[in-house]
C-alpha cells in the first residue's frame, strides 16, 4: 500500500494537467461566487438569501472541475494505455483504486479547503455592500459561526466526495469522455427530474436522494428546513453515491481484464 | 474550394472515370462519416438507450405528475379539473363574484369606485365576513364592470376595471388588456368606469371626476346576443410570492389566496331589460377548481345604492394550473448528455490514436470534414429524438390526462414547434459539442464544457434557489441554454403573476430567439473548430 | 528454481475468439528465449495472462512457481515491456521511470540507473509524448530493467527502431541473458530473432507448434540439400540413388540432391569418376523453418482437421 500511494501520489505530482486543473477549480470557485455576491441585490432586507449558499454558489462550477480531475486520473490511464503498467507494477487492483482514491482526496481537500476559504472571503467582503449585511439581520460571515463552519466544512468534504463518485464510475466506464457524462449526468438530471415532476412528495424524494441537492443541503445556514435533508444526512447520501460507486468500479477493476 | 477541384479535375488524365462534382464529393464525405459513425457499436447502442430512456423519463413524469390545481377532488388527492378554454383557444381561468342585470344590444353601464381592499382567506372570522381589510396588495386583483356573452366558463367578455397595483385597465378576451388611468383607487380619488355596447362592439372608459371620460379600448365580440349580462364584478387572484423555489407548486396562487372587497356607488345602467334587477352569482371556482371559493364571496347592496362586492379568482389566461405538454421532454436531458457525449466523441476519439490524419489524408479539405460530421451527428441526433419525443408525447398526454393532469390546450403548430424544436435542440448540442471537441482535442474537456454550458445555466435557474432570479434569468438569455425556450407552448403574459420559471416551461427569451442563441453557439464552435483544424497540424 | 517463467494449459476465450488454446511452455534462466508466431497467435496474451492482467479461463502462469499476483513487489520479479505507447504523453520520461520505481519502494538513483543502461541520458527530461517510437522502446526497456529482476518479457521489442537500435538491442538482450536472467522475447519474425535467441517457443492459434533450440529446428524441419551441377546429370543421378540419396533432376544439367551429407555426396562423385562443375550446399534459413511450421499450422487450422500430433513430432 505503502508503495503504491508513493507511485500515484508521483503519477499526479508529476502530470502538469494535475496543477492547471485544481488551480482551475479553486479559481472558479470563488470567482463565481464573488460574482454571485456582487449579483445579489437585497435593499431593504428580508430576502431569503442564505450568506452561505450565496458566496459558495461557485461550487456548482468548481465541483465540475474537480469530477474531471478524478475521472482523468482513471480514464486517464485507460485511454494511453498506461493503465497496464500501473497494474503490472502493482498487482493488487483494489490497493490501486483506494491508493490513488487516497491521494485524489488529500489534493482535493486542500484545493477545496482554499476554494471555500477564499469564496466565503470574497462574501465576507462583498456581500454586506448588497443588503447582506449586519443591519438587515445577516451576521458577518466568520467560521466562528457554527453554521457558517459547518457549510465551510461541509461543502469541503462535498468536493471531495465528488471526486470520489467521479473516480468510482471512471473506474468502472473507464472511457473520460463518458464517465464525465455519468457523473454530470447524475449531477444535473435527478434534481432536473425533481424539479419537472408535478408531484411535491415524489419531487422531495427526488432532491433528497440526488448527490447534488443532498449533500449542497449542508450550506444551508439560515433556514434547513427549506432543504430537502438535514445537512450531515445529505452528506450522508453522497457518501453513500461515492462509496457505491467506488464499489461497482472497484469491483469491475478487478474483475475486468486491464 | 470550387477553384481547387477545378484545377484538379483539369490535371487528370482523361481516361479517368468522370470526376464528381464538389457536392458528390460532400456526400462521398457524408457516406464516410456515417459509416464511422454506425460502425462504433457503442454509439448505435447509446442512441437507442437513450431513445428508451427519455421515452421512460416521459412517461415516468407523465404517471407521476400531478398538477391538479385542487385536492379536494373525487379521489381524495386529486381532482380532475378540466381547463376551461377561452375564444382564443387558450386556458382560462373564469373566476370572479358577479352583481348583474340583463342588457340589450344597445346599451350603457357606468359606476364609481371608491375602494378596494383585500383580505387573506386565512385571516377570516368564522362568520364568513372578511376580517382584517387591507388595501389591495396583490397587483392584480380586479373590480370594474363586465359585460359577458354567457355564463359558460371561458365565455366572451369585455370589462373595465381598476387593479390593485396596474391601474385602471380594459381587459377583453382573458388575454386583451389595455391600460387606462394610473394610480390607486381610494374614497379621496375614486375612479369613475364605463362599458358601452353597441352591437357587437363595446368601449370602455374611465375617469376620475365623472365629467371627463377617457377611452381606453374598443372591442368587438363578435355574435355577442343581443341580451347579454352585465354587471359589477370584484375578483382577486392572490399573492404568488416572486421565488424561483416554486418550481414544484401546482398553482402559484393556492397559498396565499385572496378576497377582494370593492364599494361601487353611482351605479347607472341604461338600455337594460325592462323589470331587471341585480343578482349576485359566484362564477366558477369551487372545491374542484384553483379557486376554491367559499362563503366570503358576495355582495350588499345598501339603501343609498352603492354596492359592496366581494370575490375571489382570476379572470385571466391561465399559466399556473395546467401543464405543458413539454413537460414530458424531461427525458430528452438524457439523450443530451448521451448525444453530447457522442458528439465530442466523434471528433476526440480521432485524435487519440491518430485516426485523424486517415481521414484529412483521404479528405484534406478540412473544412469540408467537419461539415460532414456535423450533419451526420445532427441528422442522428436529431432524427433519433424526434422518434423518441414523438413517441412520448403520443403515449404521455393521454397518461397524463388521466392521472388527472389539465395539459394546456395549444395550437397543432405551437405543439409542433415545441417538438419538433426540441428534437432540433438536442441535435443543435450534439454539434456544439462537436465543435467544441474539435476545439479542445480533449473528449472529457468537451463533454465537461458542453454539458456545463448548457444544462448548468437551467437548472440554476429552474429548480436550484441560489443565483438572485436576475442573474439566473441572464444566464438563460446569454448562454446555450437559452435554447431551451423553444419548448414554451404558453406565452407569459405581463398581466398574470406568475411563477414564469424554466421549471415551469417559462423562458425569458422567445422560442425562437432563444433556439437562435442556441445554434450560434454552435455555428460559432463549428466555425472556430473549422478554422483551427485548417491551421493546426494532424 | 530450474525455471522462471511455467505457462501451463492456458486457455482464454475472447467471445468467439479462441485466443489461448492450451498454452504450454516453460522459459529457463540464462539464455534468450523466443516467443514467435504469426500476428494473433496468442503471444501478447500470453504475457498479459503471465502480468496478471488478463485472467485466464484455465490453466495457470507462475513466476518462479507463485503466481503474479502474489508477488509483492512485482517489478524485482518480472520486467516487462508489453506496449511502448503505454504511457501518459504529457509526463516526461524520468518521472515516468520514477513513479514506476516508487510503486516498488525504488528511488530516484535506481531510475538513473536504468535511463543510463537504455541509454536516454539526454532525453530523460523531455516529455515522453514526443519520443519516437524507437525512443519508447528504449524508454519501455528502462522501465522493465527498474527492479533488476531475474525474468524479463519483452513483447516485440525491434518494432520501430532503427537498424543501429536493433543491433543495440540484440547485444543487450544478449548481455542480460548472459547474467543469468531468463528472457523472453516475442516476435512475429523470425529473423529478428536469428543469431540472437538460443531456444525458440513457436506458437500459432494459441497453442505451442514446437519448442525447440534453433540447431535442432534446423535440423529437423527441412535438413539441407545440395545442389549439383554436372554435364554428367544422368550418371550422377544414379550413382546417388544407388547409394541411397533422393535425386530430384532441377535442370538440363543440374540436380538437387537430399537424403545424404553433402561429405557423402562428393566423395561418391569421386568414387564414380562423376564430372562435376559445381556443388552447392543449401541450408534451411530459421525463417524458412518457421514459416513451414506456421504454415502447417495454418492448414491445419483452416482445414479443421481434429489431429494433433504433427505439431508435436517435432519436439
Amino acid at each position: 500500500m505503502r508503495e503504491s500511494l508513493h507511485a500515484e501520489w508521483t503519477k499526479l505530482r508529476t502530470l502538469a494537467s494535475t496543477t492547471r486543473l485544481l488551480i482551475a477549480a479553486a479559481a472558479l470557485t470563488v470567482a463565481v461566487g464573488a460574482a454571485v455576491d456582487a449579483a445579489t441585490r437585497c435593499p431593504s432586507g428580508g430576502c431569503n438569501d442564505d450568506p452561505a449558499k450565496v458566496s459558495l454558489a461557485g461550487i456548482y462550477l468548481g465541483q465540475v472541475v474537480v469530477a474531471v480531475m478524478a475521472v482523468l486520473v482513471v480514464s486517464g490511464e485507460y485511454s494511453t494505455g498506461m493503465i497496464r503498467v500501473t497494474l503490472a507494477a502493482a498487482p493488487r487492483r483494489i490497493t490501486v483504486l483506494a491508493a490513488k482514491a487516497i491521494v485524489l482526496t488529500g489534493l482535493i481537500l486542500v484545493a477545496g479547503a482554499i476554494s471555500v476559504a477564499g469564496s466565503l472571503l470574497a462574501g465576507r467582503l462583498i456581500l454586506p455592500d448588497h443588503g447582506i449585511s449586519p443591519a438587515h439581520g445577516y451576521p458577518a460571515i466568520s467560521l466562528g459561526d457554527a453554521p457558517m463552519l459547518r457549510a465551510a466544512f461541509g461543502s469541503v468534504l462535498y468536493l471531495a466526495l465528488i471526486a470520489l463518485l467521479s473516480l468510482g464510475a471512471a473506474a468502472a466506464v473507464r472511457e473520460a469522455a463518458a464517465a464525465i457524462g455519468v457523473v454530470l449526468g447524475l449531477l444535473y438530471l435527478i434534481p432536473i427530474i425533481a424539479f419537472t415532476v408535478g408531484a411535491p412528495t415524489l419531487s422531495r424524494h427526488l432532491q433528497q436522494i440526488a448527490p447534488m441537492t443532498a449533500g449542497l443541503a449542508v450550506q444551508a445556514t439560515t433556514g434547513p428546513s427549506s432543504e430537502p435533508i438535514g445537512p450531515w444526512a445529505g452528506l450522508g447520501v453522497l457518501a453513500a453515491w461515492a462509496a457505491g460507486a467506488l464499489l461497482l468500479g472497484g469491483l469491475l477493476l478487478r474483475s475486468r481484464d486491464a | 474550394m470550387t477553384t481547387a477541384t477545378n484545377t484538379t479535375t483539369d490535371s487528370r488524365p482523361p481516361a479517368d472515370p468522370p470526376i464528381a462534382p464538389g457536392r458528390d464529393r460532400f456526400a462521398y464525405l457524408l457516406r464516410a462519416e456515417w459509416t464511422k459513425f454506425r460502425t462504433v457499436r457503442g454509439w448505435i447502442v447509446a442512441v437507442f438507450v437513450s431513445m428508451v430512456l427519455t421515452v421512460l423519463l416521459g412517461l415516468f413524469i407523465s404517471s407521476h405528475s400531478h398538477i391538479a390545481p385542487c385536492t379536494t377532488g373525487p379521489n381524495g388527492g386529486g381532482c380532475s379539473y378540466i381547463l376551461p378554454n377561452g375564444p382564443g383557444g387558450e386556458a382560462v381561468t373564469d373566476t370572479y363574484y358577479f352583481v348583474h342585470r340583463a342588457l340589450t344590444a344597445e346599451g350603457t353601464i357606468t359606476v364609481r369606485m371608491t375602494s378596494l381592499s383585500e383580505a387573506s382567506e386565512n385571516g377570516q372570522n368564522p362568520q364568513g365576513g372578511p376580517a382584517q381589510k387591507q388595501p389591495a396588495s396583490v397587483p392584480w386583483s380586479k373590480a370594474g364592470l363586465i359585460i359577458t356573452a354567457g355564463s359558460d366558463q371561458g365565455a366572451a367578455y369585455a370589462a373595465v376595471m381598476v387593479t390593485g397595483s396596474h391601474g385602471a385597465r380594459m381587459q377583453w378576451n382573458y388575454t386583451g388588456d389595455a391600460p387606462g388611468l394610473a394610480g390607486d383607487v381610494s374614497a379621496a380619488s375614486p375612479r369613475w368606469l364605463r362599458l358601452t355596447r353597441a352591437g357587437d362592439l363595446v368601449t370602455g372608459y374611465d375617469s376620475a371626476d365623472g365629467a371627463n371620460w377617457t377611452e381606453i379600448g374598443a372591442v368587438t365580440l363578435p355574435g355577442l346576443a343581443s341580451s347579454v349580462q352585465a354587471g359589477l364584478f370584484v375578483t382577486s387572484p392572490g399573492s404568488t410570492t416572486p421565488t424561483n423555489q416554486g418550481a414544484t407548486s401546482a398553482s402559484g396562487t393556492s397559498s396565499g389566496a385572496t378576497d377582494a372587497t370593492a364599494d361601487f356607488d353611482h351605479v347607472d345602467l341604461t338600455g337594460g331589460a325592462p323589470g331587471g334587477s341585480w343578482t349576485g352569482t359566484s362564477v366558477g371556482g369551487g372545491s374542484e377548481s384553483p379557486y376554491p371559493t367559499g362563503s366570503a364571496v358576495g355582495y350588499r347592496q345598501n339603501a343609498d345604492g352603492s354596492f359592496a362586492v366581494t370575490g375571489s379568482g382570476d379572470i385571466a389566461p391561465d399559466v399556473t394550473d395546467g401543464v405543458g405538454v413539454s413537460v414530458l421532454f424531461t427525458g430528452l436531458f438524457i439523450a443530451l448528455i448521451a448525444m453530447v457525449v457522442i458528439g465530442a466523441l466523434f471528433m476526440t476519439a480521432e485524435y487519440r490514436r491518430g485516426l485523424i490524419r486517415a481521414t484529412l489524408a483521404a479528405s484534406p479539405r478540412r473544412g469540408w470534414v467537419l461539415a460532414a460530421k456535423a450533419v451526420v451527428l445532427g441528422g442522428v441526433t436529431f432524427a433519433a429524438e424526434l422518434a423518441a419525443l414523438a413517441a412520448t408525447v403520443l403515449i404521455g398526454v393521454p397518461l397524463l390526462r388521466s392521472s388527472g393532469n389539465p395539459v394546456y390546450p395549444v395550437t397543432v403548430l405551437t405543439e409542433a414547434r415545441a417538438i419538433v424544436g426540441a428534437a432540433a435542440l438536442t441535435a443543435v448540442f450534439a454539434v456544439f459539442a462537436l465543435g467544441v471537441g474539435s476545439i479542445l482535442r480533449h473528449g472529457a474537456g468537451a463533454v465537461t464544457a458542453a454539458l456545463t454550458a448548457v444544462v448548468l445555466p437551467y437548472l440554476l435557474t429552474a429548480g436550484i434557489a441560489v443565483l438572485p432570479t436576475g442573474a439566473a434569468q441572464w444566464l438563460m438569455r446569454v448562454t446555450p441554454a437559452a435554447g431551451f425556450s423553444i419548448d414554451q407552448v404558453v406565452p407569459a403574459y405581463p398581466q398574470v403573476a406568475a411563477a414564469y420559471t424554466p421549471a415551469n416551461g417559462f423562458f425569458p427569451l422567445a422560442p425562437w430567439a432563444g433556439f437562435a442563441v442556441a445554434c450560434g453557439y454552435a455555428v460559432l464552435a463549428l466555425g472556430l473548430a473549422a478554422y483551427l483544424i485548417r491551421r493546426r497540424d494532424a | 528454481m530450474d525455471t522462471t517463467i511455467d505457462v501451463a494449459g492456458l486457455r482464454k476465450r475472447f467471445g468467439r475468439t479462441l485466443a489461448l488454446d492450451g498454452m504450454t511452455f516453460a522459459v529457463p534462466p540464462g539464455r534468450i528465449t523466443g516467443f514467435i508466431g504469426p500476428n494473433g497467435a496468442g503471444k501478447s496474451t500470453t504475457m498479459r495472462v503471465v502480468l496478471g492482467l488478463d485472467a485466464a479461463d484455465a490453466g495457470h502462469a507462475l513466476i518462479g512457481g507463485r503466481p503474479y499476483t502474489g508477488l509483492r513487489l512485482p517489478l524485482t520479479h518480472v520486467g516487462a515491456l508489453l506496449d511502448a505507447a503505454a504511457l501518459q504523453p504529457s509526463r516526461t520520461a524520468r518521472n515516468h521511470l520514477l513513479w514506476l520505481a516508487h510503486s516498488q519502494g525504488l528511488g530516484a538513483r535506481r531510475v538513473d540507473e536504468v535511463i543510463a543502461l537504455a541509454g536516454l541520458q539526454t532525453a530523460a527530461r523531455r516529455k515522453a509524448g514526443g519520443y519516437s517510437l524507437g525512443m519508447r522502446q528504449r524508454l519501455g526497456i528502462a522501465a522493465a530493467l527498474l527492479g533488476d529482476p531475474p525474468v524479463l518479457m519483452f513483447d516485440e521489442p525491434f518494432n520501430g527502431m532503427d537498424p543501429e537500435g536493433i543491433v543495440w538491442m540484440r547485444g543487450f538482450l544478449a548481455a542480460l541473458a548472459a547474467e543469468g536472467r531468463a528472457v523472453l522475447v516475442s516476435s512475429h519474425l523470425m529473423s529478428e530473432l536469428q543469431g540472437n535467441a538460443d531456444h525458440v517457443v513457436i506458437v500459432g492459434r494459441g497453442k505451442v507448434i514446437a519448442d525447440t533450440s534453433v540447431a535442432d529446428l534446423l535440423a529437423s524441419v527441412s535438413g539441407h540439400s545440395i545442389r549439383i551441377r554436372t554435364s554428367a546429370r544422368d550418371r550422377a543421378a544414379a550413382v546417388l540413388a544407388r547409394a541411397g540419396a533422393t535425386v530430384a533432376i532441377s535442370g538440363s544439367d543440374a540436380l538437387t540432391v537430399s537424403g545424404i551429407p553433402s561429405e557423402r555426396v562428393i566423395a561418391l562423385l569421386a568414387e564414380g569418376s562423376v564430372p562435376v562443375a559445381e556443388v552447392t550446399a543449401h541450408r534451411a534459413s530459421l525463417e524458412e523453418a518457421y514459416l513451414e511450421l506456421t504454415k502447417d499450422a495454418v492448414e491445419f487450422q483452416s482445414g479443421g482437421a481434429s489431429g494433433s500430433a504433427r505439431p508435436a513430432a517435432v519436439s
